[in-house]
């Protein structure tokens, strides 16, 4: 048989080792079948979104019970999103755990960075433009913390919000950051990761003098294993979405105290966690920051994996960069955990 | 990578389609309602198509449900289709009341429009209690004299004619008495702007205009089956004496441990049940309906604040029957756009005609359901079920009653029921 476009994609070749599932855990390839289950499922919702205050939530609600099968398009995209965040994060902890940041793929290792603050960006522009009173809290919060930034806090809300306050201006705002600007720069961003990670050799292995094995496997085998992958995901994706709808709530009515019950998406249930101690630019923009800051300095400023530790899991030469990694997402899950609690 | 594993994951996403396409089947298919008040489409008949229509004069063609209700008209999730429905189950909830049902061309227009009906019930003493809790402030030394000068809520009617312009919200918890403080916590549950004593089944309705305008039957009122509380979506002029009879229940109240015991039977015997042993009373008060005497404006109020039941009502056995001297008012119905055949039409129990001549009150309140006969008697028809009684005047009676005392414990003295 010969090899098709999507095989093409692929290398004829790659070492056995960098295709196993329990070394990548497949999150790469899942992370970028899910952008493109996004993309496909979000150009859908397009048809039937309409971004202005009075409108969304209807849109919403009329895309989610009236249109067929538009209620699954839509759970698909959501859950999608969810699982993308996940994925994402269990990627780059993949990364960090088994030492494959390490030069030549210190660069790649900071596109990958920038894609996961694109995920979570586009993950909340997109809750923001239900604009129900679900998301109301989060988009008050999540904008006023902007504002708590010095010097430039009140022009970059400007540029943001679009007014004083979330408006009509703000829902075309983020709604022309989600579908153009954030997937824009997100799509030319995976394409630079994917194009780097051929030219860095592919997923990290040692040196081929160091290998244990030598085994390879053709782009055939490679592109079934995908599919497998891939299947398998949608499966989860469906039942998911079947069973699960994404949330929805009444249209935002300003006669509407804003819900004190109200929560983050929990991706940022942490950072609302950590506002409760008090200066809002302090815990919800430095520190978020600061987290960003360190996990993206791990390739430059921790001690090097050796290469002969490339490939396994835990490397020895690597254990101060996963303590930190670790420990810091520790914090974040247990500000989570706590979020959720409402003792705390 | 074994090629069962493929064929494996690939029956596994067949499976899982079969499963989304089937949940897809199984959704209710949506039941689009334009009404054409709104022009704008809701889909509540999708689940709500067993509702009986409300009442005529709301056909749901022209309604729909949002209009009154609230709610999210295009959510065919029940929580989320629900979540902003106005009052609850019952938008008439004097908190929502204005929402659901006002506006000037429906339930706050002019009084001359004879639309003013919001502000004529929120300002009764059925929604403000002025007069009860006057009486028991006054019981128990929390105020000097008898003047109503709190209610339930803060209101304010600059214009109001009885010599009462204002309440302040009655707050038990800065009253004096540990009686009236009691009073505050326990007795607030009956009047039109309360919080009912008890949720769920019949009680959601216990409030704002369907406490009286959409009747329940019969007995069960702990009832929290939403079966049964559906089956009361009705609103109606037509109302019997039981609906009455749930907050004026002839229960006892008790001073000493500021308590009311409610009667918990609705007397099937009105005769032999219904009034207490001592009380005097003659045929009308059984035989006809509560809402057959008692006016609009007795019931409702007259948009002026009250502070006892006596201010506002007003009707006497010769608001009818006339004395000695004089026979009841009358008018010859000359106007097609009279009111008395908007209120004819909304509950059919008299073919009111042009020409005919009906009853009216010393106030102008037109009794449409009584009209005068060419033999001098005259017919009255009961507004609940329709039920035609013929009466004399006094004038031309043996009656020896003295024009001047007209109050029914005076009638009473002759005419009065033995059980």
């Amino acid at each position: 048989m010969p090899p098709s476009f999507f095989h093409h994609l692929h290398p004829p070749t790659i070492p056995a080792r960098q295709a196993r599932l329990g070394y990548t855990l497949a999150a790469g390839g899942l992370a970028v079948f899910l952008s493109l289950l996004l993309l496909v499922t979000g150009l859908l919702e397009m048809f039937y979104y309409i971004p202005s205050p009075d409108h969304a939530a209807a849109s919403i609600q009329t895309l989610t019970f009236l249109v067929p099968y538009g209620g699954l398009v839509r759970n698909l995209h959501y859950w999608s999103a969810q699982l993308l965040v996940v994925v994402s994060i269990v990627h780059l902890l993949r990364v960090i755990l088994t030492g494959a940041y390490a030069s030549p793929r210190r660069f790649n290792y900071l596109l990958g960075m920038g894609l996961l603050v694109l995920v979570i960006l586009l993950d909340f522009t997109g809750y923001v433009l239900r604009w129900d009173e679900g998301i109301r809290w989060a988009l008050v919060t999540g904008t006023n913390l902007v504002k708590s930034i010095p010097l430039v806090g009140n022009v970059l809300y400007a540029i943001l919000v679009g007014g004083s306050l979330p408006g009509a201006a703000t829902l075309i705002r983020f709604y022309g950051w989600h579908i153009f600007g954030l997937t824009l720069m997100a799509g030319i961003l995976l394409g630079w990761h994917i194009f780097r990670l051929r030219r860095d050799g592919g997923i990290a292995l040692p040196p081929p003098a160091l290998r244990p094995d030598h085994t390879r496997i053709t782009r055939f085998e490679l592109v079934r294993r995908e599919i497998f992958a891939m299947l398998l995901a949608t499966v989860i994706l469906l039942l998911l979405s079947t069973f699960a709808s994404a949330p929805l709530a009444a249209p935002i009515s300003a006669a509407n105290p804003v819900s004190e019950s109200a929560r983050a998406p929990w991706f940022f249930l942490w950072v609302q966690q950590m506002l409760k101690l008090g200066s809002p630019f302090l815990w919800g923009v430095v520190v978020p920051l600061a987290v960003l800051v360190i996990y993206s300095l791990i390739p430059y400023i921790f001690p090097k994996p050796i290469k002969a530790d490339l490939g396994r899991w835990f490397p020895k030469s690597s254990r101060f960069a996963q303590g930190v990694a670790l420990c810091i997402l520790l914090a974040i899950f247990t500000l989570t955990i706590m979020a959720l609690l409402p003792s705390y | 990578m074994r090629r069962h594993y493929l064929l494996f994951a690939s029956l596994s996403l067949l499976l899982s389609l079969l499963v989304t396409a089937w949940q897809e089947e199984r959704r209710a298919k949506p039941v689009a309602l334009t009404p054409t008040l709104t022009g704008r489409v809701e889909y509540c008949l999708t689940c709500h198509s067993d509702l009986p229509q409300v009442s005529n004069s709301h056909p749901v063609k022209t309604f729909g449900c949002v209009l009154c209700h609230g709610g999210e008209p295009l959510a065919l999730d029940a929580n989320l289709a629900h979540s902003t429905m106005r009052g609850g189950k019952n938008p008439s909830d004097f908190s929502v009341v204005q929402a659901s049902c006002g506006g000037a061309d429906c339930h706050s227009g002019t009084a001359e429009s004879n639309r003013n009906h919001i502000q004529r019930a929120t300002t009764s003493i059925q929604a403000t209690y002025a007069g009860a809790i006057a009486h028991i402030r006054y019981a128990f030394s929390d105020q000097l004299d008898q003047k109503a000068k709190m209610g339930i809520f803060a209101i304010q009617v600059p214009w109001s004619t009885s010599g009462i312009t204002e309440l302040a919200a009655f707050d038990p918890t800065m009253e004096k008495s540990p009686f009236v403080q009691a009073f505050g916590q326990k007795c607030l549950t009956c009047h039109l702007s309360a919080q009912p004593a008890q949720t769920g089944g019949r009680y959601d309705h216990f409030t704002g205009c369907s406490a009286c305008h959409t009747p329940t039957q019969s007995a069960d009122l702990s009832s929290a089956d939403t079966k049964t509380a559906t089956q009361i979506h009705m609103l109606t002029t037509a109302i019997p004496y039981t609906q009455c009879d749930i907050c004026h229940n002839r229960g006892n109240y008790d001073l000493r441990s500021i308590t009311f015991q409610p009667r918990t039977d609705l007397p099937a015997d009105r005769l032999h049940d219904y009034y207490q042993p001592i009380a005097q009373f003659t045929i009308c008060e059984w035989k006809l309906e509560c809402v057959d005497c008692h006016t609009r404006t007795e019931a409702m109020g007259d948009g002026n604040l009250y502070g006892t039941k006596k201010e506002i009502q007003y009707i006497k056995c010769k608001t009818c029957h006339g004395t000695l001297t004089e026979l009841p008012r009358t008018r010859t119905l000359s106007d097609p756009n009279d009111l008395v055949f908007r209120m004819a039409d909304l509950n059919p129990v008299i073919d009111l005609k042009l020409g005919d001549t009906i009853l009216f009150t010393e106030k102008g309140e037109a009794l449409w359901n009584i009209r005068a006969l060419p033999d001098g008697t005259y017919e009255m028809f009961s507004k609940a079920n329709g039920g035609r009684f013929v009466f004399r005047p006094v004038k031309g009676s043996g009656c020896t009653q003295d024009p001047s005392k007209q109050d029914s414990g005076s009638c009473h003295l002759c005419h009065s029921v033995q059980r």
